[in-house]
């Protein structure tokens, strides 16, 4: 019986030894290992995915790569913790800007859709958003019944009555994104509180895909915005078919907007910072 | 020569280790997503399979069948194959960053892959020898990773489709998959 437990106590023991062994012996060839080694030793770990990376080594290594995405971390669970925040920045030998971690709620919809039928039934979104994805024309739009009004605890959110759309006030909004869990029609985004540009179209593309017709003020994926930004600040995402913004490189020249002939650009927030449209949900009809 | 035919084809395709064993189900829905990533598990899978099917094979035979403690094999082999992926991922970030950007975070993840417990399981019950044991392996990395790109394949097509809110996602993929296994007991009469 007892060399049966030896037997496995010495593999074991032989593997964990092999491990130290490799862990000593093998040189660190890749450049910057023993920066990106560090910095994911101050990463939780649990390779959860939530930044958007595949895994925190992943996260680490981007991180090494571009010393100024430290602004961007989005590891809630290293922000939270006061001593490995600490150890991030004592690595970096910077104080980290945390601003921009703050974020805002958008409607994603210019309202510009129209009305195919009364809905007289229980007065909520979810209920109308039951019959054939609401009643407005586009199944992708808001239908301004007002249940993200009811769910706000800042009362930040009310109904624009020209367009029908519901408007976030971004002075009250706190970014909770208790709005976003209420709405069937997933037409309310969380965008980082520095957006300049604020994409205005709920529309995927990817299914439905008659449907340009639909909306006149419905992004076609044209791809103008991403071509007429000369300062680079507009990635277009391939896979979604829609525009991305990066608020740190625009320079506000507005030719993105000009450019969209659909007009589902709108200036969030002008140079001075003053916030020209909170809500995105704008009172100007293309008919 | 032949044998060793037979067992690379028995393994990759007739005995496939997803649609036909039933191995590695949960990797199976979880990466065939994105081919990039089928690609990326695929590799990986067929990499640590390998190593495990030479590891486990010496381990076998130099340690279990002597001592007559074969029946131990599932436990040791499951310590085995797990340090042995520490080990391979250890040295692939610090020798080849690009290699390890090519496997990601799928080496780590398939740690506790059943497929790879169930090749070198495979190999000790059949009594291969260290030659066709690597072959095996081969085979069953081989065959993992084509269900994967096929499967990864229908599925990015699959997004561009509308299907009914109830089908939308994983239900559409496990009928994928049902039609994809039908497919490969077509297979079943080769050999």
């Amino acid at each position: 019986m007892w060399w049966i437990v030896a037997i496995l106590t010495g593999i074991g023991l032989a593997l964990a030894i092999t491990i130290l062994i490799i862990n000593k012996v093998v040189p660190r060839k890749v450049q910057g290992i023993e920066k990106i080694e560090e910095i994911a030793s101050v990463m939780p770990g649990m390779n959860c995915g939530a930044c958007g990376h595949p895994g925190c080594f992943a996260y680490a290594q981007a991180l090494a790569a571009n010393r100024d995405s430290i602004a961007d971390c989005k590891c809630a669970l290293v922000i939270r913790e006061p001593e490995k925040l600490e150890a991030l920045q004592q690595i970096f030998g910077q104080t980290l800007d945390l601003s921009n971690m703050k974020r805002r709620a958008v409607v994603q919809c210019g309202g510009n859709s129209e009305v195919i039928f009364n809905y007289s039934g229980a007065m909520t979104c979810k209920g109308a958003a039951q019959l054939q994805r609401g009643n407005k024309q586009c199944p992708y739009a808001c239908l301004g019944i007002g249940d993200c009004v009811k769910v706000c605890p800042e009362g930040a959110i009310s109904i624009e009555p020209e367009t029908g759309v519901a408007a976030i006030n971004w002075d009250k909004c706190t970014g909770c994104g208790l709005c976003l869990l209420e709405c069937p029609q997933k037409v309310i985004k969380l965008v980082p509180e520095d957006t300049k540009i604020g994409f205005l179209c709920n529309y995927a593309p990817l299914r439905d895909i008659p449907g340009r017709e639909k909306c006149e003020a419905g992004c076609i994926h044209c791809r103008k915005c991403f071509l007429a930004c000369e300062a680079g600040a507009i990635t277009w995402n391939k896979e979604k078919a829609v525009p991305e913004f990066d608020a740190r490189k625009c320079t506000l020249c507005l030719k993105c907007i000009d450019a969209c002939k659909q007009k589902v650009l709108r200036v969030v927030v002008d140079k001075e910072g003053k916030e020209v449209v909170a809500c995105a949900a704008v009172p100007e009809r293309t008919k | 020569m032949s044998r060793f035919i037979t067992i690379f084809v028995s393994l990759a395709v007739i005995n496939n280790f997803i649609l036909v064993r039933f191995l590695g189900l949960c990797s199976f829905f979880g990466v065939s997503k994105k081919l990039s990533d089928a690609l990326s598990m695929g590799l990986a899978v067929t990499l640590v399979m390998v190593v495990a099917a030479v590891v486990t094979w010496l381990i076998n035979h130099s340690v279990l069948i002597p001592f007559g403690v074969e029946y131990m094999n599932i436990i040791i082999f499951i310590l085995v194959i797990a340090s042995l992926v520490q080990m391979v991922e250890l040295y692939i970030k610090r020798t080849n960053m690009t290699l390890y950007n090519a496997f990601g975070i799928y080496l780590p993840l398939i740690t506790v892959n059943c497929a790879v417990l169930g090749i070198t399981l495979i190999n000790a019950s059949e009594n291969y020898s260290i030659a066709e044991s690597i072959v095996a392996a081969l085979g069953g990395g081989v065959g993992y990773a084509i269900v994967l790109i096929i499967m990864s394949g229908i599925r990015e097509k699959l997004e561009l489709t509308d299907p009914p809110k109830s089908m939308r996602g994983l239900p559409v993929a496990f009928l994928t998959a049902m039609l994809l296994g039908l497919a490969f007991f077509g297979f079943g009469g080769m050999v």
